[in-house]
């Protein structure tokens, strides 16, 4: 199994965020995690990628277990996020930021006399020009639009060249025509670099687009997973998320 | 091939062209200046050295160190101990004191870099000054409220102008591995952090230890420029650790401007200046250097050379359409 949550839980004082929750999530799959506001979506996400401890269970990646690895551990092991509001480097300019993920990734972060501009120009520019921003490559990372500064920090992510990929509300506060570029260019990652994609969404027209599989959290608790239509089917989650409009 | 390494020498030549006419100053400088000044010039460069320390942890990492005169005194007690004590080499003890700076670094910077913006502030003046407290108690060892005199360097370096040129050389070295340590894959990752920890850290940099790593570096290089100036001033006292002490790197930085290399040089060498000049008719110095750095705050936010930066770029760029524009 790819990535694998093992009755996972996390408590915030007597809050239970996350509840029991296990989950397998194959390789090569784009995953939703869905569920209304407060449903733990963040806090599974946090678990996974070692922003939060949990508090009891497992999380296994590729058959290691990772629950009490810190956040840069994991991500050395493949497993590299984007966060819901936008994090980039401000005064970075769109190159040096996308730099930075190779740099560290390629391992020649404490390297201290050459010249970091001589590194991974190649790479860089490759990714820059997947993710559209090559003709921004010298502006500041904070003069680019919102839309933009979502797909630097795709491109950021992928500097770490991951396995598995986890994008938190990657198309919030998006255009329809960002979003639907943005949708395009997630599908390909998975096509041709045979990336592993989990990612909560608010915009259910994103979600069943590009989602092979989609589970559903209420109150921190699994309440549903499957393919699209198995899920849209669910009773339960027609009840309680869908709002029974169906 | 040849041609483009010719225009890439070309554009280095013109954008270093200021740095040789800095060299060629410095060079002449002391054969034009009086002694006074030569002693003055002197403090700027080793003051300044003390700055780019400092900025490392401040400018680039993001983290005000209120405590970092604890490492330059403490690289001048190594120096003037070892001197006076136990006759030890000059060159030797030099080294000693980078040593002794970059290991308390390490020890101090342990529990430092566990925090960071105010609490790391606080915490490295709390360090600072429990160091500072230790030498100026310890009268047996370190010679308490009274320092250490009779520090000598050795044979020629006992005349100012070659001691100068000495430190020039030292300064320029350290400089240039400074400069190159902050363009580097290790000094991008720092500015990362700076910019952007959180985010740093989930594309897999360990924060503390890089931070750890810089601080033992920046108190290294204090403990270098303390190691230099005790010798040359002759003496060492409790002061150089002193919280006082360690504000001096930080007005520098805001002064000649934190974001670029070489404005805490710029921001020393006016504030030592200044102070030189200034102490000769008042003793009101504080007023003076309390009202240059409120002008700079308000007139010049980012500092003197940042602000001479954006100046420039503005103008380029004003050149640059104005020639686009038929």
């Amino acid at each position: 199994m790819f990535l694998q949550t093992q009755g996972i839980t996390k408590e915030f004082g007597k809050l239970r965020a996350v509840n029991q929750v296990s989950l397998d999530i194959r390789k090569g799959d784009i995953h939703a995690i869905i569920g209304p506001n407060g449903a733990g979506k963040s806090t599974y996400f946090n678990l996974i990628t070692g922003y939060h401890q949990a508090t009891s269970g497992k999380v296994l990646f590729k058959g290691e277990e990772i629950t009490h690895l810190p956040a840069y551990r994991r991500c050395k092991h493949g497993i590299t996020r984007s966060f819901q509001i936008t994090s980039i480097f401000p005064k970075f300019t769109v190159y040096e930021s996308v730099l930075m993920g190779l740099l560290s990734h390629r391992g020649v972060t404490l390297s201290f006399f050459s010249a970091s501009k001589k590194f991974f120009k190649e790479e860089v520019y490759r990714i820059l020009e997947d993710v559209g921003l090559a003709d921004q490559a010298d502006t500041l990372g904070d003069s680019i639009s919102h839309g933009d500064k979502k797909r630097l920090e795709l491109g950021i992510t992928l500097g770490t060249e991951p396995e598995l990929l986890l994008l938190d509300e990657p198309t919030c506060g998006m255009s329809p025509e960002e979003t639907e570029s943005t949708m395009i260019f997630i599908r390909k990652l998975v096509e041709e670099k045979g990336l592993t994609i989990l990612f909560t969404e608010h915009d259910m027209s994103v979600v069943f687009g590009i989602a092979k599989r989609i589970s559903v959290l209420h109150q921190g608790t699994l309440i549903a997973d499957g393919k699209p239509d198995e899920v849209r089917a669910n009773d339960e989650v027609q009840k309680i998320y869908l709002g029974g409009t169906a | 091939m040849v041609i483009q390494k010719m225009e890439q020498n070309e554009s280095m030549v013109k954008r270093g062209w200021w740095l040789i006419l800095l060299l060629a100053g410095a060079i002449i400088a002391p054969h034009v200046i009086s002694d006074f000044y030569l002693v003055i010039l002197i403090e700027a460069l080793i003051m300044s050295l003390f700055a780019l320390s400092f900025n490392l942890l401040f400018g680039y990492m993001g983290q005000l160190s209120f405590g970092q005169a604890a490492f330059y005194g403490l690289g001048g007690y190594t120096v003037a101990m070892l001197i006076t004590k136990v006759n030890f080499n000059f060159w030797l003890s030099l080294l000693a004191g980078v040593g002794v700076a970059g290991f308390v670094g390490l020890i101090v910077g342990f529990f430092c870099v566990r925090l960071r913006g105010i609490y790391f502030a606080v915490l490295t003046l709390a360090f600072g000054q429990l160091l500072f407290v230790i030498i100026y108690k310890w009268h047996d060892f370190t010679g308490g409220d009274d320092g250490i005199q009779g520090v000598f360097p050795p044979g020629i370096l006992k005349i100012p102008i070659v001691y100068y040129y000495f430190v020039l050389l030292v300064f320029i070295a350290s400089a240039f591995i400074l400069w190159r340590i902050v363009n580097s894959p290790f000094g991008h990752t720092l500015k990362a952090m700076r910019e952007n920890p959180e985010r740093t850290e989930f594309l897999g940099i360990h924060i503390a230890r890089y931070q750890l790593i810089t601080f033992v570096i920046a108190a290294a290089f204090a403990g270098l420029a303390g190691a230099l100036w005790v010798p040359f001033y002759r003496s060492v006292a409790p002061f150089y650790l002193m919280w006082i002490k360690s504000g001096e790197p930080v007005m520098a930085a805001i002064l000649g401007g934190a974001s670029t290399f070489f404005g805490p040089v710029l921001g020393m060498f006016i504030m030592t200046f200044i102070h030189a000049y200034i102490l000769g008719f008042t003793h009101f110095w504080p007023i003076i250097m309390g009202t240059i750095i409120l002008i700079i705050i308000f007139a010049l936010p980012g500092g003197i050379l940042e602000f001479a930066k954006v100046k420039l770029k503005e103008r380029q760029e004003r050149m640059k359409s104005a020639k686009g524009s038929p």
